[in-house]
C-alpha cells in the first residue's frame, strides 16, 4: 500500500479507491461521515410490512414467492427462516446454473429445498453464449457506468442482472406476488421494492445497454420478455423483498446455524462467496481494471452499520493470488 | 438552483458517487452518467418522501420523472404541491 493511502478508521475504505475520500481531519470517508444508522422504530416498521405482505399473500398463482437460490450461506439460511417463519408460503426456489456454481453449492441447495418443502428449479441459460457473455464482460471497460462499479464487479453485475430480470420474469408470468432476494444489508438500502411496469421498463433498458456496452450481441434470452411489460399487458403487481434488512445479519451465527441444518462449507479459497468458482477471478480482474475491490462498499457498510467486524472484513478483503480457481477460470473464458 | 436540487445534490455526493470531477447539468441522464444506478434510485426516492413529507408512487419512477435533476425538481415539487 502506497504511503499516503489512508483508510477509513470506522470502515473498510481507503483514499487509493477512486471516488473515496478520507477526511484528514475526521479519519472517516465520506459515507461514515454522513452515515445515521436505522431507528428501532423504523426497523420495526420494516418488521410489522413483512410480516403483513407473508402472513396473507394474494393468492393468484401457483406459488407465492420466488426465492433465488444460490446454494451460498446466506440464500440458505435465508430460505430456511423464511420457511419457519411462514411455513404456509409456497416458494419456488430458484438456482441459476451460471456454469461456476460449485457442486457444494448444487447440492446445498437442494438439500434447502427439501428442508423447507420449497420447490427446486435449476435455470440454465446457453452455456456456450453465457461463458461469452462473461468473456465479454471481463474484457469491457466502463460498461457499467459508475456507482455500479463499486457494488459488484463487471462480471457478477453481470450474473446479478440476468438473474434478477429472469427472476422477475417468472414472478410476472407466474403470477407470483413475492420474489425475495437473500441480499445482505450491504448490498442494498431497500426492504421492499413494488415493481411497476415503468420501472421494468427503465431496468431493462439500463441492462439492454450494459450488455450492448460489452459487445454482447445475443441480448434478447438475458432479459425479461418485452411482451410481459408492454403496453396493454396487465401491471406486474410483484414485490421484491429483501429479508435481511428485516432480520438481523450475523452472518457467522447464521452459518452456524446453516451447518447443524446440513448445509456444507465448500471451504473454497475466495473469502467472498461460498457457491461461485467465478468469484475468485471476478474479484481480481475487477481490482486490475479500476483499482477498486468488489466487495470493498459492501463490507464497508456491513462495518459502518455494525453487522461485521472490522478485522472480519479487512480479512475478507484480501486477494490470493494463490487461489487455482483463477487461472481455472481464464482459461474456461478464454482470456 | 431550487432547494430541491440542492438537496438532491448532496445526497448524490454523501450516499451516491457524484464528485467535483463529474459536471452534472440538470437534463443529463443520471444513469447514464453513472452517478445513480437502481439501488440508489430507490434510496433517493426514501430520502425524499422523508425530507419533503411526500409519498412518491411507484408508478412516478420512470425515467422522465428520475433520470435527471430537471425531472426531479419537478417531480417533487409537483407532490408537494398536493
Amino acid at each position: 500500500m502506497p504511503k499516503d493511502t489512508h483508510t477509513c478508521k470506522k470502515c473498510v475504505l481507503d483514499s487509493k479507491t477512486p471516488g473515496i475520500t478520507i477526511n484528514a481531519a475526521t479519519g472517516l470517508c465520506q459515507f461514515c461521515e454522513h452515515f445515521t444508522p436505522l431507528s428501532n422504530e423504523k426497523k420495526e416498521e420494516y418488521r410489522s410490512r413483512m410480516d403483513t405482505l407473508l402472513n396473507s399473500p394474494p393468492k393468484k398463482g401457483k406459488y407465492d414467492v420466488i426465492f433465488a437460490l444460490s446454494g451460498g450461506v446466506d440464500s440458505s439460511y435465508t430460505l430456511y427462516r423464511l420457511h419457519k417463519e411462514y411455513p404456509h408460503l409456497k416458494i419456488l426456489a430458484v438456482q441459476f446454473d451460471n456454469g461456476f456454481i460449485s457442486d457444494t453449492a448444487l447440492e446445498n441447495a437442494q438439500k434447502f429445498c427439501d428442508l423447507t418443502k420449497s420447490t427446486y428449479m435449476r435455470l440454465a441459460l446457453d452455456q456456450t453464449i453465457l461463458q461469452d457473455t462473461f468473456s465479454k464482460a471481463a474484457r469491457s471497460k466502463d460498461a457499467y457506468p459508475g456507482s455500479a462499479k463499486y457494488r459488484a464487479s463487471d462480471i457478477c453485475n453481470t450474473c446479478i442482472s440476468i438473474i434478477k430480470q429472469k427472476i422477475i420474469e417468472l414472478a410476472v408470468s407466474t403470477k407470483s406476488p413475492f420474489i425475495v432476494f437473500a441480499f445482505s444489508p450491504g448490498q442494498t438500502d431497500a426492504p421492499f421494492v413494488t415493481l411497476t411496469k415503468p420501472f421494468l421498463v427503465w431496468m431493462r433498458k439500463l441492462f439492454e445497454g450494459n450488455l450492448k456496452a460489452m459487445g454482447v450481441a445475443e441480448r434478447e434470452a438475458y432479459l425479461i420478455d418485452a411482451q410481459l411489460i408492454q403496453s396493454g399487458s396487465p401491471e406486474p403487481e410483484v414485490t421484491i423483498i429483501h429479508p435481511f434488512l428485516v432480520w438481523d445479519y450475523n452472518k457467522p451465527q447464521f452459518k452456524k446455524e446453516c451447518i447443524q441444518l446440513g448445509w456444507i462449507d465448500p471451504d473454497l479459497k475466495d473469502h467472498n462467496s461460498s457457491n461461485c468458482l467465478l468469484n475468485a477471478f471476478a474479484i481480481k480482474n475487477h481490482l486490475d481494471k479500476y483499482h477498486i475491490h468488489s466487495y470493498a462498499y459492501d463490507m464497508a457498510a456491513l462495518v459502518r452499520q455494525g453487522n461485521m467486524k472490522r478485522e472480519d472484513a479487512l480479512q475478507k478483503l484480501k486477494v490470493d493470488a494463490s487461489d487455482t480457481s483463477i487461472e481455472e477460470v481464464q482459461r474456461k473464458l478464454n482470456l | 438552483m431550487s432547494e430541491i436540487l440542492e438537496d438532491v445534490r448532496y445526497f448524490l455526493k454523501t450516499e451516491g458517487f457524484l464528485n467535483e470531477k463529474i459536471s452534472l447539468k440538470e437534463n443529463d441522464s443520471l444513469t447514464e452518467t453513472g452517478v445513480i444506478d437502481s439501488i440508489i434510485l430507490l434510496q433517493l426516492v426514501d430520502f425524499l418522501e422523508s425530507k419533503y413529507k411526500i409519498e412518491i408512487p411507484v408508478e412516478m419512477l420512470t425515467p422522465e420523472n428520475f433520470d435527471t435533476l430537471a425531472g426531479i425538481d419537478q417531480s417533487v415539487l409537483k407532490l408537494k404541491k398536493g
